[in-house]
């Protein structure tokens, strides 16, 4: 059938490719290459043909050309994608081109290739590895089992394989350095449920002090992990958990638990009152000027909402819900 | 057509004109709205941050409201629309419908599972269609170039939340295009607008706003608009702040997107609320032939 042949035709293939080379340019430029490919041809099999045939100069990383390495992600017309799983049909169809670019928020060192540095040492500076409790000593000379359930909690996490796709994609990485990045924060999510672990509640205290919270749940991480890790997702248990287990440390905690306490008033957001208890008094004179701003064009702002029908059964909900989730014990 | 309306907070509140021009559109497009004095916030992410079955919770007493009144529910946020969206996909696993149902059950209500979740961008290119909205158009939105900006909520996670490609969404720009608005495609359209740490840490969250409107600005934007009163506080209320923190002018007007629709049907700018926006909105609609609001 005709539908069945059309993937082995040939198509034309506009590639336009970043180049820099410090040494020599003196600013980026995109070089232009046509090919003639089948639309299932990988991106990463285009750019190694381009290197092979045509300029040998181009730089780039890549391993295993299986989406196994981790080692080939890069912007595929403005999305991070690992190279060698991303066909040239579909790109072609949407955008009449591919546009390769390197991976965002990482230095380029040459071309395709950036400094992935920042991203290890962010990854580093979450202690990847057990530790052990004084109190509780692992054993030696012989396995540290888990349990089929235990093992579950890991949820998607240990298929990560660091290829930096969602480091990339992250807007909060983009505009504060502060921010962990979601690799780091997912591989963070895996110690903290694991079992053997024996520093759960020094982890949750620091990583609520060293940007936890600035995670915007944006959610374009999981969008573009190529393993569907869901890093947005296991952030998100990470800040249950922290709330839970270190309570309300930093304005990211207390914005989340006084939002929580809010909705419990009067069904409906307060909206000056959740900006008074995130703010504390001090910073919330930070605001004034602001807030009489918004205020002169929306008055509302400072009235108090009315309460919706049925305030008492939403406060039931909360009383039978408050206790901390299984999860986060 | 008939929807339980599903306002949302900030509407409600300070994003008033939110919900003046949502209802001038409705009333033009025959679109019923029927509000419930007994909805409650969604949690705006916020609460699902704090204890995600207690989110899950207070939006399946939602769903289960419209339920009750055998209608789906219209929202016009995009966290709104996330919020109770996430409600219903997480509702189908058996072991969180163990922790809500006995809480559910103390307050006399039961959830079916049966509410559909639609936000009015949804409903106007999917149930009216571009086609006949663009045949009530009395007021072309010709020669306006507008950036339009989804808000996360109501795209990702596609495979949960979105109704259309998160990368590539559409539905905005085909509005926009009935309107007779030239849409601006640029980067930003799916990006964060830093709203959700516009409490946490201003600057940065500032930042990140200012980043998306100097990106739909760079593409030639007269104007953006937004599905998401969130975001819309984010671009426009605190848009002052972003100008500050990436040191230079925006005056980008942000519509709220009924506000659009209602332009082109023939509202007058006072019907929808346009005088209530930080920044004027009257550049843009010079473009358009109409008066500012003061």
């Amino acid at each position: 059938m005709a539908a069945a042949a059309a993937p082995r035709t040939p198509v034309v293939a506009p590639f336009e490719v970043y180049r820099f080379d410090p040494a020599h340019d003196a600013r980026p430029h995109y070089a232009r290459y046509t090919l003639e490919l089948a639309p299932h041809t990988p991106v990463l099999t285009a750019l190694l043909k381009i290197r092979d045939e045509i300029d040998p100069s181009l730089t780039l990383r890549y391993s295993c050309r299986s989406a196994i390495c981790g080692s080939c992600a890069m912007q595929v017309n403005s999305k991070s994608r690992l190279a060698c799983e991303t066909p040239i049909g579909p790109e072609i169809e949407r955008h009449g081109r591919i546009v390769i670019e390197p991976m965002r928020n990482q230095p380029v060192l040459r071309d395709l290739v950036v400094d992935q540095s920042p991203f290890w040492a962010r990854y580093a500076s979450i202690r990847p590895h057990l530790v052990s409790d004084p109190s509780r000593p692992m054993p030696v000379g012989r396995e540290n089992p888990m349990t089929p359930a235990e093992v579950d909690r890991f949820k998607e996490t240990p298929r990560c394989i660091a290829c930096a796709a969602c480091y990339s994609a992250c807007p909060a990485v983009e505009a504060d350095p502060q921010f962990p990045g979601p690799m780091a924060l997912a591989k963070l999510y895996r110690f903290v449920v694991d079992p053997r672990d024996g520093a759960r509640q020094d982890r949750l205290l620091r990583i609520q002090r060293e940007g936890l919270w600035l995670c915007l749940r944006c959610h374009l991480c999981t969008e573009a992990c190529p393993k569907d890790v869901r890093p947005s997702e296991r952030i998100r248990d990470l800040k249950e958990m922290a709330v839970q287990a270190v309570g309300v440390t930093e304005p990211g905690s207390r914005h989340a638990v006084a939002f929580a306490e809010n909705i419990r008033r009067a069904g409906m957001l307060n909206e000056f009152r959740l900006a008074r208890q995130t703010f504390g008094p001090v910073a919330l004179l930070g605001q004034v000027g602001q807030g009489l701003r918004i205020w002169r064009k929306k008055p509302e702002l400072m009235k108090r909402p009315h309460p919706i029908e049925g305030l008492d059964e939403l406060r039931q909900l909360y009383d039978a819900l408050e206790e901390p989730s299984e999860e986060s014990r | 057509m008939k929807f339980a309306y599903y306002p949302g907070c900030v509407a409600q509140e300070s994003g008033r004109e939110l919900d003046l021009a949502t209802r001038w559109v409705c009333r033009a497009l025959d679109i019923e709205l029927v509000p419930n004095p007994r909805f409650s916030c969604c949690g705006s992410g916020f609460v699902d941050e704090a204890n995600e079955t207690l989110n899950i919770a207070l939006n399946a007493r939602n769903l289960a409201l419209a339920e009750a009144a055998g209608l789906d529910i219209l929202t016009i946020c995009s966290t709104c629309q996330g919020m109770l969206t996430l409600a219903n996909v997480r509702w189908r696993d058996p072991a969180v419908r163990a922790k809500v149902e006995p809480a559910l059950a103390q307050i006399h209500v039961a959830y079916r599972g049966t509410t559909k979740v639609r936000h009015l961008l949804d409903i106007l290119v999917n149930d009216i269609g571009a086609a006949a909205l663009q045949a009530r158009v009395k007021r072309p939105l010709t020669g306006l170039k507008v950036g339009a900006f989804y808000g996360c909520h109501l795209l990702r996670p596609a495979d949960e939340l979105g109704s259309e490609s998160a990368e590539e969404p559409q539905s905005f720009e085909a509005l926009l295009t009935a309107l007779g608005a030239t849409p601006v495609l640029y980067r930003g359209r799916v990006m964060c607008c830093g709203f959700p740490i516009q409490f946490v840490k201003p600057e940065t969250g500032s930042r990140i706003a200012g980043r998306q409107i100097a990106d739909a600005k760079a593409h030639g934007a007269d104007a953006m608009a937004t599905p998401c009163p969130l975001c819309h506080i984010s671009l426009d209320g605190y848009q002052n702040q972003a100008e500050r923190v990436i040191g230079r002018k925006l005056s980008m007007p942000v519509f709220h997107l009924p506000q659009l629709v209602g332009l082109a049907l023939g509202a007058e700018p006072e019907e929808l609320g346009l005088g209530r926006h930080l920044v004027p909105t009257g550049p843009a609609l010079a473009k358009i032939g109409t008066a500012a609001v003061v």
